[in-house]
């Protein structure tokens, strides 16, 4: 039964196409959302199947006519399947600007993607205060304005509904966490597809599915990791890195990645306006390297969560140019050092065809971490 | 053999605005040191931030964008890129901030001292890496950090929310000021600040303005020194007054027949990106040598802070150069490239800034369309030196020159 579950993740996971086809052909809109943090439950709400884009693992091509090599190529790469018109169908893209290379993709969207409208999400960093909140809704009525023209509607009560599926979903994903650390028959390669399946199936779906594993996985006795980590980054779904890990038997019981559980820490709080509601939730939101915090909790976070999980060392997964990741990296290893867990750094990006480097530090870590 | 004889710079003249604005710039690093040895205040500030606050509130202030722009230009770029990629910084990080986070770390480097900070005023309205940057050193040196957080604008227009949010960060951050060290804010040197600050910018747009003449009466290398005092002391009255002496100085030598450009202007081009300080000399002589003037740069329009009400000014901070899209930012330069009747673009591709160079083929295609201009671009970097190379911009500048050649 697990593994029917696994099949059913992974075959979502490695074709999202065929998902966005479905979808169209049930008469549904598909809505793109890029990363880092987008509204979807706004999106959900109004009539559209919110599908993320985090790009592939592909050759930059076209893309180049907009970008210098020196973007991250999460970004070039949603450019060139854009181009290329592998989100031909879309009614929108939603692009949150939360990093400077995301800015730009939003600007290089319009004129490269003509067919498919750029709708631009323009979140607050200084997030929390009320006036925070308030700039905060007012960029979700935007993006509600922008969505209305795609053929969207808006509604109070729909939200507060979507609000309650997408709060579902994160405690469905963080009890999962807290099961897939407790069961390392789990590869990494499965754990990834889970996570990137919650990006290509309605939010719905894939709670029931989550749900379904977790009841699956709990009628296993525990197993204990033997090379218990902490991984940590913006994406980890390169089936090659994956297989790196599964293949030196590390154990990932614990993520700090953007793409898999920085999405569903936070959840909507209650409230009569859904969409303030939702504005606060990403007051809310924080140990991010794109969300300000002065004091980097960030840092705390993975120190604390590597010894709650008893886990052996910290796998920083760097996405190449990626500078948010960059500038923490530092914080994050020198707070790793003083607590005496060992922490090393593999780079990683969406046109690597060659992962000798990555395997020799990973075994080069796995050696270290068995003295 | 003759040993070689150095010749002695010319004197400059006390009155002149080069003189003046040299000064200002040099009085800023020392007033900082001398109030810090005085136990007084002292903020490391983002160069968009808006400076009526730090100047209102009488605290010194040090321009980290600015010092690392002078310690790359005096040859210690890569020597401090090294100490802080040693402490694990990619090389892919803004040099900017690796010379900044070096200098934390250091607290000294003879090519630019400046004294250490108390407080972090940080202004995102440059780029989102001014955010981690200036984290990492409210980190580093433990002191507190100040965010005015301006998003950067996908509208062509700034829309009233971002107005009130910009607007209740300003008092936020004043009132955060005031309780970290026991000042007070006065509406009365506010209105004199923002006086000085709209008379400066006036200044400034009216003296890179000049370039309309043909030939322009100055080298727009000359804008690149000039603006340090746009960015730390257009607030000041003596950098209100040195603007002015400057706008003089142009329609001076507009009626005397004379520039600063001192070859015969035989093209000119709009420069584009921020300045490759470690290699401002070759990218200055590659251009001279051939004739070429710099005749604008969207410097020219970055600080045009002039305001009649505290809602313009928030609404000025949430337009400069890397906040506003595509389509304000192209019609921005393709002004500037009708007004002073540009034949061409050099665009610096730089390293360093993700921001700048992330639209800029798109924008630039559009740009060069629009005004019927030919586009060359080089890669550089601001203050890291290893991003350059002297024959790629040679061929690119040469190339440039050629296409301006056959259109004339």
């Amino acid at each position: 039964m697990t593994s029917e579950i696994m099949k059913k993740f992974h075959e979502v996971a490695a074709d999202p196409r065929a998902q966005m086809d479905k979808y169209i052909a049930e008469g549904k809109k598909v809505v793109l959302a890029a990363p880092v943090y987008t509204p979807e439950e706004l999106i959900h709400s109004m009539g559209f199947v919110p599908m993320g884009v985090w790009g592939a693992d592909t050759e930059i091509d076209r893309a180049k006519e907009y970008c210098p090599a020196f973007l991250c190529s999460i970004v070039q790469s949603i450019l060139e399947l854009g181009i290329k018109g592998a989100y031909d169908g879309a009614s929108a893209i939603v692009i949150p600007s939360l990093c400077d290379t995301l800015k730009t993709l939003g600007e290089n969207w319009k004129y490269a993607v003509k067919d498919i409208p750029f709708i631009p999400m323009t979140y607050p960093q200084n997030r929390k205060p009320e006036y925070g909140i308030r700039f905060t809704k007012a960029g979700y009525e935007r993006v509600a304005k922008d969505l209305e023209a795609a053929g969207g509607k808006f509604d109070n009560a729909a939200l507060a509904a979507s609000n309650e599926i997408y709060n579902k979903h994160n405690a469905a994903m963080r009890k999962l966490d807290e099961v897939l650390a407790e069961h390392a028959e789990i590869t990494a390669a499965e754990r990834s597809d889970i996570y990137k399946s919650a990006f290509f199936m309605t939010k719905e779906e894939h709670t029931a599915l989550v749900e379904e594993l977790i009841s699956e996985i709990e009628k296993n006795e525990k197993t204990a990791a033997e090379l218990p980590v902490v991984v940590s980054g913006i994406l980890t779904d390169a089936p090659a890195l994956n297989e790196i890990f599964d293949g030196l038997g590390f154990s990932i019981v614990a993520d700090d990645v953007a793409a898999q559980s920085r999405q569903y820490r936070t959840d909507v709080p209650a409230g009569d306006d859904a969409m303030y509601a939702l504005a606060e939730k990403f007051a809310a939101m924080d140990n991010c390297s794109v969300l300000y915090n002065q004091e980097k909790p960030r840092v705390d976070w993975i120190v604390e969560t590597a010894k709650a999980r008893e886990a052996k060392g910290v796998i920083i997964v760097m996405t190449k140019f990626c500078d948010p990741e960059e500038f923490d990296y530092v914080m994050i290893k020198k707070a790793c050092e003083k607590a005496g867990i060992p922490v090393t750094q593999v780079e990683i990006d969406r046109q690597m065809t060659r992962f000798e480097q990555v395997r020799t530090n990973l075994e080069t870590f796995k050696d270290l971490l068995s003295m | 053999m003759a040993e070689e004889v150095k010749k002695a710079p010319r004197p400059v003249d006390p009155n002149s605005a080069k003189y003046k604005l040299g000064k200002i710039a040099g009085d800023a690093y020392v007033n900082a040191i001398e109030a810090k040895k005085q136990g007084k205040p002292v903020a490391w500030v983002s160069s968009n931030f808006p400076v009526e606050i730090p100047e209102t509130l009488g605290i010194a202030t040090v321009y980290p964008e600015n010092q690392a722009a002078g310690i790359a230009a005096r040859g210690a770029g890569e020597r401090m890129c090294d100490v802080a990629e040693a402490e694990g910084y990619s090389n892919d990080i803004c040099a900017y901030a690796r010379v900044s986070l070096a200098y934390a770390k250091l607290k000294e480097c003879p090519e630019q001292d400046v004294a250490m900070p108390d407080v972090l005023l940080c202004c995102n309205n440059i780029c989102n890496c001014m955010i981690k940057w200036y984290e990492n050193l409210a980190q580093e040196l433990n002191i507190p950090m100040i965010i005015l957080d301006i998003p950067f604008n996908p509208d062509y227009e700034v829309g009233q929310a971002i107005i009130d949010y910009v607007g209740a960060q300003f008092w936020d951050a004043v009132h955060q000021l005031e309780d970290l060290f026991n000042i007070k804010w006065d509406d009365k040197k506010f209105e004199e600040v923002t006086g000085f600050s709209c008379r400066s910018s006036k200044a400034w747009l009216a003296a890179t303005g000049e370039a309309h003449w043909t030939p322009s009466p100055f080298n727009g290398f000359d804008l690149l020194n000039h603006m340090a005092v746009m960015v730390t002391a257009r607030g000041k009255e003596e950098a209100a007054e040195a603007m002015e002496t400057l706008l003089k100085e142009y329609k001076e030598n507009h009626e005397k027949g004379v520039s600063t450009f001192r070859e015969e202007e035989k093209y000119r081009i709009m420069f584009e990106g921020i300045a490759c300080w470690p290699y401002l000399r070759a990218t200055s002589k590659g251009l001279k040598s051939r004739g070429i003037n710099m005749v604008t740069t969207i410097y020219a329009d970055a600080f045009g802070f002039d305001y009649s009400s505290f809602d313009e000014m928030i609404a000025a901070y949430c337009s400069v150069p890397n906040a506003i899209n595509l389509e304000k930012a192209r019609d921005k330069r393709i002004k500037l490239c009708k007004d002073d009747s540009v034949e061409g673009l050099l665009v610096h591709t730089n390293r360093s800034c993700k921001l700048w160079s992330g639209f800029m083929p798109e924008m630039s295609r559009q740009i060069g369309e629009a005004c019927g201009i030919p586009v060359a671009s080089f890669d550089g970097d601001q203050a890291d030196p290893r991003n350059f190379s002297e024959a790629q911009y040679d061929t690119r500048v040469q190339g440039l020159m050629e296409i301006m050649e056959a259109n004339k």
